[in-house]
């Protein structure tokens, strides 16, 4: 126990030294196994097989030393698991096919026009053919609200809100129209909170 | 009728009082006779008109495939477009004009569409122009020249509820029908139909002419409306009362209905063929059942070939007896030429043609079995029987013709593959498959089985069997969202538990080998099973049941620890469902085989619409996604990418269960999800595991199918970081051994590798804050 108050200290002083750091405590976020409830600074672990003796979590660990990479290596032709990086996606370009175009607009009229059916009959064609159209999802939980379908419309929003990654306009959008799903169902509280994700964007 | 006897009297001169009684009884009887005709014919009457007005027919249930949605820009190849005209019965001709006719010229063709009745509005018959270029179909215009956005092809009728005694009919009206139609059955089966009253003495009359001269029964005197009568209201049994009976009931109908009328309703009972237990009535079936087409696409020949078919549609059989089938053609054709209903021209092209008659095959009824056998359950559970068998209800389905004959191509070249491979050990194979598109969570296609086309046991949702390591994904995401990332070390050591029994249950790795402290990805990727029960059993058996029950398992589970190893047995279907979530960022969706439910007249009476319920952050199911990618990439399920693009992406999980009797694949891309299993009916073990059957067979699948990629964008509550891959610490592009992996935003780890990666910085604060990063 004391040799950790010792090495927190140290570690503190340190930290000073090293000016504004963005650090935080330095013990909390040590341990390298990431369970459910880290550790408390200084609590007894389990003894790891190859560290005789040692039954507290040590401050400072041996530090793992790598060789860099050359360039060959770097350049190798193999393909990580997810490749994409970004939340920028091109699902923008769906939303250009004419047919799918064309079946929103006629949504969109039989909405107007108070044939919900119809409109939800369009939209889920659209969907088919489009199934990575935040546009879709929009009209399609719009048209559920509408018919009083407020869970299904919540869900559509979202599973909307998860295609529109990377499309500011798209998110904003598709959070209001959460936030008035919400509202109309009367879940003022959610409501509020959507219409903070809306705000964001 | 029986008025002639009245005017029976005979009055002599002797007129014994015995003969008056006997005549005054005998006046009473006749009189008693004429009330009882009387009260006949009423009754005869009656039941006439109940019969021909009310509903004539039971109607089965009609299911159909989805319709293929044509539009600029679909990735849709021109042979896979030719594979659905075909299916739909399309004739290729030189100058497509009508309806159900195509034009193939390279990589375009003219089209004319036939045009359907969807629940959701008509989609009218339209003469198309469209061009494929590499991908698939580059653009369609109409017959103008115009762009045309989007166009539904009629859906392929896949099969039906029949009633109890299997009469199946297309209903036509006499003008969906050709002109040449009723003109031919006429000619052939009652020339006089127009002029008679019912019943044609003329036509008797001939008829004991012809039969006295050949001394033999060559000819009825039958009119069609005799023939209709029969068939209608009494039993076929061949009686005088029968015969009698018909005669008055022929007088009847003739008098309250129109010539047309009768005809329609003949033209839609007729019995013209047998498929198996279906008989096959009416023109507009045995036109769909022979030529694969709608009766009004039928030329002359095709139908002086029906009209013939009526006289014996077993000795005629134009599948069995061509010979004699084609004589019985011609003879109708030869009849129509002699009563000049024909030109010579006509005549004489007509009878220079072939059949034309279709392989029995092609007509898609029958051919799938196993996702008819689901539909159907869904049905039963909201429809009654009889109301399925006779109401003509519309079933509107998912089923994708195309994929389904992927799926089957790819199971039946692949356990043909592995029983040469591996000889003897490998007979008597049976497997199942379930294909799903994962954005919608429609089913598209079902295999029950090895023999595709049979109608008993439906592996995919009756065969129950161990998923092994398919249960993994559930395990590590419950591990992930109790806050384990990717890079958690995990022990893979023995482990030995003592079972509620007695006994001691130690797991073994497949390799028979430990192998230490290993990455939570790495662990899943290479599917080691000692680490993944310690991680199972350290976030609890009923957390990772819960998590199951949240991706769509809906079957009561038991905690027991051998349920980390998959030892619960579920359904192909059920499998597709959990991966259904994983695949759709941790949206729930029920899996959906019918679309919508409507009656004859396209009344909508149920619908299934797009549901769906977030079950679990799709950030962490972005992390999932990432390791069940690894598994294609580096790990268990490496084959895939031998053979598949690179581009893929797909994510998937191999499974084996306990002593190798089952190998299942379970895996997505962009737009198809696919399960399979491959194993035994006695439950045997089998030569080989997941990665050596199964997969090899779900990538055929994919290989054919040509996906799209499967594409994971990042939510915005994910990072990518470089971590140490042996020690899980954090690194950096530049140093050996590091990987990218994804973290939820905070969670990545803190301490860092040292590869000199900081140092080039010169700054001595950068090396030493690098300590506490």
């Amino acid at each position: 126990m004391k040799r950790v108050c010792i090495a927190l200290g140290t570690a503190a002083v340190l930290a000073g030294c090293a000016g504004p750091s963005p650090y935080v405590t330095p013990v909390e976020d040590r341990s390298s196994v990431r369970s459910s409830a880290p550790p408390a600074p200084g609590s007894v672990l389990p003894v790891e097989e190859n560290a005789p003796g040692v039954s507290v979590q040590p401050v400072e660990d041996v530090p793992v030393f790598r060789q860099q990479r050359t360039q060959e290596q770097g350049a190798s032709t193999y393909t990580p698991p997810s490749a994409v990086e970004s939340p920028l996606q091109p699902a923008s370009t769906a939303s250009q096919n004419a047919a799918v175009v064309a079946l929103l607009d006629s949504a969109r009229q039989d909405t107007s026009s108070g044939d919900l059916r119809a409109a939800q009959n369009r939209l889920e064609r659209a969907l088919r053919i489009a199934p990575r159209d935040p546009q879709v999802y929009y009209q399609l939980a719009d048209v559920q609200r509408r018919l009083g379908q407020f869970m299904q419309a919540e869900q559509v929003a979202l599973k909307g809100v998860n295609v529109a990654g990377g499309q500011p306009v798209q998110l904003r959008r598709l959070w209001s129209l959460v936030a008035l799903i919400r509202s109309e169902a009367g879940d003022s509280a959610g409501a509020r909170q959507a219409q903070q994700e809306a705000g964001r964007y | 009728m029986s008025k002639k006897r009245n005017g029976r009297r005979k009055a002599t001169a002797k007129s014994t009082s015995w003969l008056r009684r006997a005549l005054l009884l005998l006046l009473k009887l006749s009189l008693l006779l004429l009330v009882v005709a009387a009260a006949g014919l009423i009754y005869l009457d009656a039941q006439i008109r109940a019969k021909f007005e009310g509903k004539r027919w039971a109607l089965p249930t009609k299911v159909y495939a989805r319709p293929l949605e044509l539009y600029a820009g679909q990735t849709l190849s021109a042979d896979d477009l030719k594979l659905e005209l075909k299916g739909l019965g399309y004739k290729s001709v030189a100058n497509a004009r009508t309806p159900g006719t195509v034009h193939w010229a390279g990589p375009r063709l003219d089209l004319v569409t036939r045009g359907f009745p969807f629940p959701d509005g008509s989609e009218a018959s339209q003469q198309l122009k469209l061009e494929f270029s590499g991908a698939g179909l580059n653009r369609i215009r109409d017959a103008d020249g115009r762009d045309v956005a989007l166009v539904r092809l009629e859906p392929m009728l896949i099969g039906g509820v029949y009633p109890q005694d299997n009469e199946d009919r297309d209903l036509i009206r006499l003008e969906d029908a050709p002109a040449t139609l009723p003109m031919a059955l006429v000619a052939v089966e009652d020339r006089d139909y127009y002029h008679h009253f019912g019943i044609s003495p003329k036509g008797i009359a001939r008829a004991m002419w012809v039969n006295l001269r050949a001394g033999r029964f060559v000819q009825g005197g039958s009119t069609l409306t005799q023939q209709l009568i029969k068939n209608f209201y009494l039993t076929s049994d061949r009686t005088l009362a029968r015969k009698l009976m018909e005669m008055p009931m022929a007088v009847l109908l003739d008098l309250h209905y129109s010539k047309d009328e009768i005809l329609e309703a003949y033209l839609n009972e007729v019995y013209l063929g047998q498929a198996g237990s279906r008989a096959i009535h009416g023109f507009g079936l045995a036109s769909q059942y022979y030529f694969g087409r709608p009766v009004g696409e039928l030329g002359l020949p095709e139908v002086a070939l029906l009209a013939g078919l009526v006289k014996g549609p077993s000795f005629y059989d134009p599948r069995r007896n061509p010979e004699r089938a084609l004589a019985r053609r011609n003879l109708v054709l030869k009849l129509l030429y002699e009563q000049d209903k024909i030109g010579e021209q006509e005549y004489n092209a007509a009878i220079a043609e072939p059949l034309g008659v279709i392989a029995q095959r092609s007509l898609h009824k029958g051919a799938y079995p196993a996702y008819l056998d689901l539909v159907k359950r869904q049905l039963r559970e909201e429809y009654r029987e009889e109301d399925l068998s006779s109401e003509g209800l519309r079933v509107f389905t998912a089923l994708d013709p195309l994929a389904q004959s992927r799926a089957e191509a790819a199971l039946g070249k692949t356990l043909g593959q592995l029983e040469k491979r591996y000889g003897k050990s490998a007979t008597n194979l049976e497997t199942s498959m379930v294909v799903t598109d994962p954005q919608t969570a429609e089913i598209l296609a079902i295999v029950g089985g090895r023999d595709t086309r049979y109608q008993g046991f439906n592996r995919a949702l009756d065969a129950l069997r161990p998923i092994g390591s398919l249960v993994k994904p559930a395990i590590y995401l419950t591990a992930l969202e109790r806050g384990f990332t990717l890079a958690s070390p995990l022990e893979d050591e023995p482990v030995q538990l003592k079972l509620p029994n007695g006994d001691v249950w130690s797991p073994d790795n497949f390799d028979r080998r430990s192998h230490g402290v290993i990455p939570l990805h790495r662990s899943l990727a290479l599917s080691y099973n000692q680490s993944t029960v310690r991680l199972g059993l350290e976030v609890g058996v009923d957390r990772v049941i819960d998590m199951l029950h949240r991706l769509g398992v809906s079957r009561e589970l038991k905690p027991y620890p051998s349920l980390l190893l998959g030892a619960q047995a579920l359904s192909p279907l059920e499998v597709a469902g959990v991966y259904q979530t994983l695949a759709a960022n941790g949206f729930q969706m029920p899996l959906r085989a019918i679309r919508s439910v409507t009656d004859a007249e396209g009344g909508e009476l149920s619908r299934y619409p797009f549901k769906l319920r977030q079950q679990v952050k799709p950030e962490l199911i972005h992390l999932i996604q990432y390791a069940m990618q690894e598994v294609g990439r580096e790990g268990t399920a490496r084959y895939a990418y031998s053979v598949l693009p690179g581009n893929l992406n797909l994510a998937g999980k191999t499974g084996t269960s306990n002593d190798q009797r089952d190998s299942w694949f379970a895996g997505f891309t962009g737009d198809r999800l696919a399960v399979v299993w491959i194993g035994r009916d006695d439950n045997s073990r089998l030569p080989f595991t997941g990665s050596g059957g199964a997969l090899r067979a779900w990538t055929e699948f994919m290989r054919t199918e040509q996906p799209e990629p499967f594409f994971a964008a990042r939510p915005e509550g994910v990072e990518y970081v470089w971590v140490d891959e042996q020690t899980g610490l954090l690194s950096d592009q530049r140093c050996e051994g590091s990987r990218q992996l994804p973290f939820i935003t905070g969670t990545a780890p803190q301490r860092s590798v040292d590869c000199g990666q900081r140092r080039p910085s010169n700054n001595p604060l950068d090396w030493f804050r690098s300590w506490f990063r």
